[in-house]
């Protein structure tokens, strides 16, 4: 691929790829910029705040540091823009603001195309919210689902399965050659934010004097996440009454990444079966986990054990679970015609 | 992976991401001005047939008799004068300039330079013309005397069922039983529960109810209940075709006790039409919405606001009254079900409710107070 060069003209355009997520927000563009953040955005409570923060808003770590001093949100909790409420609206638009500021070269005076994945549920039901909200920053745009936008990135076009596990929603996508229907993709609710809760309850339970919160169960869930067997225990530090103490958690840690199973093994066998019988087997071979849940360890390997069961079953893992789906959006960007472009 | 096959298959699929983002609306008209493109187009279809009949029948009238009426009417005045209103509806209403053609070549062709008629029939339908969301309710002065809560289920039908045992059928008639109470208190209204006690009461029969006693609103209140434990949602629906598979699934539940055949259904199909309800239903939706949901979420930080939906409900598409079907909460979450259970949690909904009910009341009040002496002559008139 020949580089783009950069030249300083006033109408330069700049390709971005956003992948605009529950819990984590990536923009990938052809300046070969990449940066992420977590969906949070924060305004500060009061002019007390305001002073104290320096800015008029904050995000993703930073707001999360700050979050004592901030009116928090999270818009696209639960995989969609809550209708009618305008403070999610707005959080969408400055947390795409953010982002794009964050590829876009110092001048800022670059034209932005941009395809923006959204989860599936959220692609269903606010994609004309999401799109007004990018338009004031781009010159032309196009939303796509989430798990779309990764099957694209990966080259699974046809004849694939693509399972998005994110933090609010997991959403199952079949590829056979066009731009997915709704009857070939599907979204459940139990995702990572789940497991946080089962594991926040299970530790709760077995070590109630440990001193936790939500923020360190997600670190742990992240660091040590695994189903099936483990290979070694999952010892954490975990204060009492003050003091540090190692707590063995391993037995919870794989009874809470467990428990969104059922639920995927379900949809997945469903989806498939309500496929056209010749090309389920060929699907069943072409399974690709994404998304902060597929660095589940062990995960692929009990998916193809599961699944298994009703004939030859091939999941692997996206390269870049992070990017992934900025990644396949920005793909897109570059290959859309130059007309589809200019006539939307 | 890219051989040639798969660059065929791209391009099927980057068109069909252009044609299906090209269907959405255009963003760039959204962001300036918020739906009011087509509500502006509607308006105008809605009107147009009526000013062509009316424009056709003020010409027939003077071809008939045009020296007649110049004579006898005192209210007569000039086509030509620079006040007149069919003037300032072409200022206003864009695409209505044939009318002004038509019109006007009538008048040179027809009943020659000077034509008279009544200026009070004129301003009536400029008041209609010039209102930018012609809200009927306010033009024609209706008020709300009668209002029907419908505590859902009942008797041998329990609704949702929480896992400790708890029955929506209960909850909502104890929250029902307070709404009437508390919407008594200003006197103003004569307040009708379709069931004051556990009884079971089909669908049809609540319609009836609610029909027979000319209610003006009317408001069904259920609980939900979903799959997924953790979540709890808030949501107010009006009638209407579903606008997805999720409101169909809650239609085809809370529909269960309706006897309706397929030909009634059909027949009731017919009322859609009915702009009025419509509208005052859609504004009701999103006024209870909106209180119920601001105060659900001080209790339950994470509740949804699915905002107002619409939906084919039977007990909304058979009250001839502007009505509403109002999903409190979820009583499948377990911290949702030991709230219902709370007698104070249950006053906060009940006011909450009465808060929606009321904005809304005051609302339409306000409308046709603002309807100004052109509105309150055309009621004279039409009455």
């Amino acid at each position: 691929m020949v580089k783009k060069s950069s030249t300083k003209a006033a109408d330069e355009k700049l390709l971005v790829g956003i992948d605009l997520g529950t819990s984590r927000s990536a923009i990938s563009a052809d300046n070969r910029k990449k940066k992420w953040v977590e969906s949070y955005v924060g305004w500060p409570r009061d002019f007390i705040a305001r002073k104290v923060v320096g800015v008029p808003i904050l995000f993703g770590d930073e707001a999360v540091k700050h979050r004592l001093s901030l009116d928090m949100y999270r818009p696209l909790k639960n995989g969609v823009i809550k209708e009618g409420t305008a403070r999610d609206e707005e959080a969408v638009k400055e947390l795409i603001r953010h982002l794009i500021s964050l590829v876009e070269s110092a001048k800022g005076d670059t034209k932005i195309r941009a395809v923006v994945g959204v989860p599936a549920e959220s692609f269903k039901v606010n994609k004309v919210a999401i799109k007004k909200a990018v338009a004031e920053f781009a010159e032309s745009l196009f939303v796509v689902s989430e798990p779309f936008a990764v099957a694209y990135g990966v080259g699974a076009l046809d004849n694939a399965m693509v399972i998005d596990i994110g933090a609010g929603t997991v959403d199952f996508c079949i590829m056979h050659g066009t731009v997915p229907l709704e009857e070939d993709q599907r979204t459940v609710l139990t995702a990572g934010d789940y497991i946080d809760q089962q594991l926040f309850t299970f530790l709760k339970e077995r070590y109630p004097e440990a001193d936790f919160n939500l923020n360190m169960i997600r670190r742990f869930k992240e660091e040590h996440s695994f189903v099936g067997k483990a290979d070694k225990d999952v010892e954490v530090e975990i204060p009492v009454e003050g003091k540090s103490t190692v707590h063995d958690i391993t037995e919870e840690v794989k009874r809470a990444c467990e428990s969104i199973l059922p639920a995927m093994v379900e949809s997945t066998l469903e989806l498939i079966a309500k496929f056209d019988p010749e090309y389920q087997d060929a699907i069943r071979e072409n399974i690709i986990i994404a998304g902060g849940g597929s660095q589940i360890s062990g995960l692929a390997e009990y998916l193809e054990e599961a699944i298994g069961e009703y004939g030859p079953t091939k999941v692997r893992v996206v390269e870049d679970p992070l990017y992934g789906g900025a990644d396949g959006a920005l793909e897109l960007a570059k290959e859309m015609p130059e007309e589809y472009w200019t006539e939307l | 992976m890219r051989n040639a096959e798969n660059a065929e298959i791209k391009d099927a699929i980057l068109q069909g991401v252009f044609e299906e983002n090209l269907t959405m609306s255009d963003p760039h008209a959204q962001a300036d001005r918020p739906g009011r493109h087509t509500r502006h187009r509607s308006i105008i279809t809605r009107v147009l047939p009526v000013l062509l009949i009316t424009v056709l029948f003020v010409l027939v009238h003077f071809i008939s008799d045009p020296i007649n009426q110049q004579s006898t009417d005192p209210n007569a005045f000039s086509v030509k004068g620079a006040t007149l209103p069919w003037t300032r509806i072409i200022h206003d209403q864009q695409g209505t300039t044939t009318i002004d053609n038509l019109f006007s070549s009538g008048t040179n062709s027809i009943a020659g330079p000077v034509i008279s008629f009544d200026a009070q029939r004129l301003l009536s339908y400029k008041f209609l013309l010039n209102r930018d969301q012609a809200r009927l309710s306010s033009v024609f002065g209706l008020g709300v005397q009668t209002i029907v809560i419908d505590p859902g289920h009942g008797g041998r039908d329990p609704g949702a069922v929480g896992s400790q045992g708890t029955r929506e059928k209960d909850i909502v008639l104890d929250i029902a039983l307070h709404l009437r109470d508390q919407l008594m208190e200003s006197g103003r209204y004569r307040v009708l529960l379709t069931r004051e006690t556990d009884t079971f009461m089909s669908l049809d029969d609540r319609v009836k109810f609610s029909n027979l006693n000319q209610a003006d609103l009317f408001i069904s209140l259920h609980i939900n209940a979903l799959p997924q434990k953790e979540f709890n949602v808030t949501e107010t629906f009006y009638f209407g075709p579903p606008s997805d598979d999720y409101t169909l699934r809650i239609a085809e539940q809370e529909n269960r006790g309706s006897e309706v055949l397929n030909r009634d259904f059909r027949n009731m199909i017919k009322k859609i039409g009915d702009v009025l309800k419509e509208q005052e239903s859609a504004t009701l939706a999103a006024t209870i919405q909106h209180s119920l949901f601001t105060n659900m979420e001080k209790y339950d930080r994470v509740i949804a606001d699915n905002g107002t939906k619409i939906a084919p409900f039977v007990v909304l598409l058979g009250v001839d009254a502007p009505s509403v079907l109002v999903e409190i909460s979820c009583i499948s979450k377990s911290e949702e079900e030991t709230n219902l259970n709370n007698p104070a949690y249950r006053e906060k909904i009940t006011s909450s409710l009465e808060g929606g009910i009321n904005g809304y009341l005051i609302q339409r009040e306000s409308q046709i107070v603002k309807g100004d002496d052109n509105g309150k002559k055309i009621i004279n008139e039409s009455s």
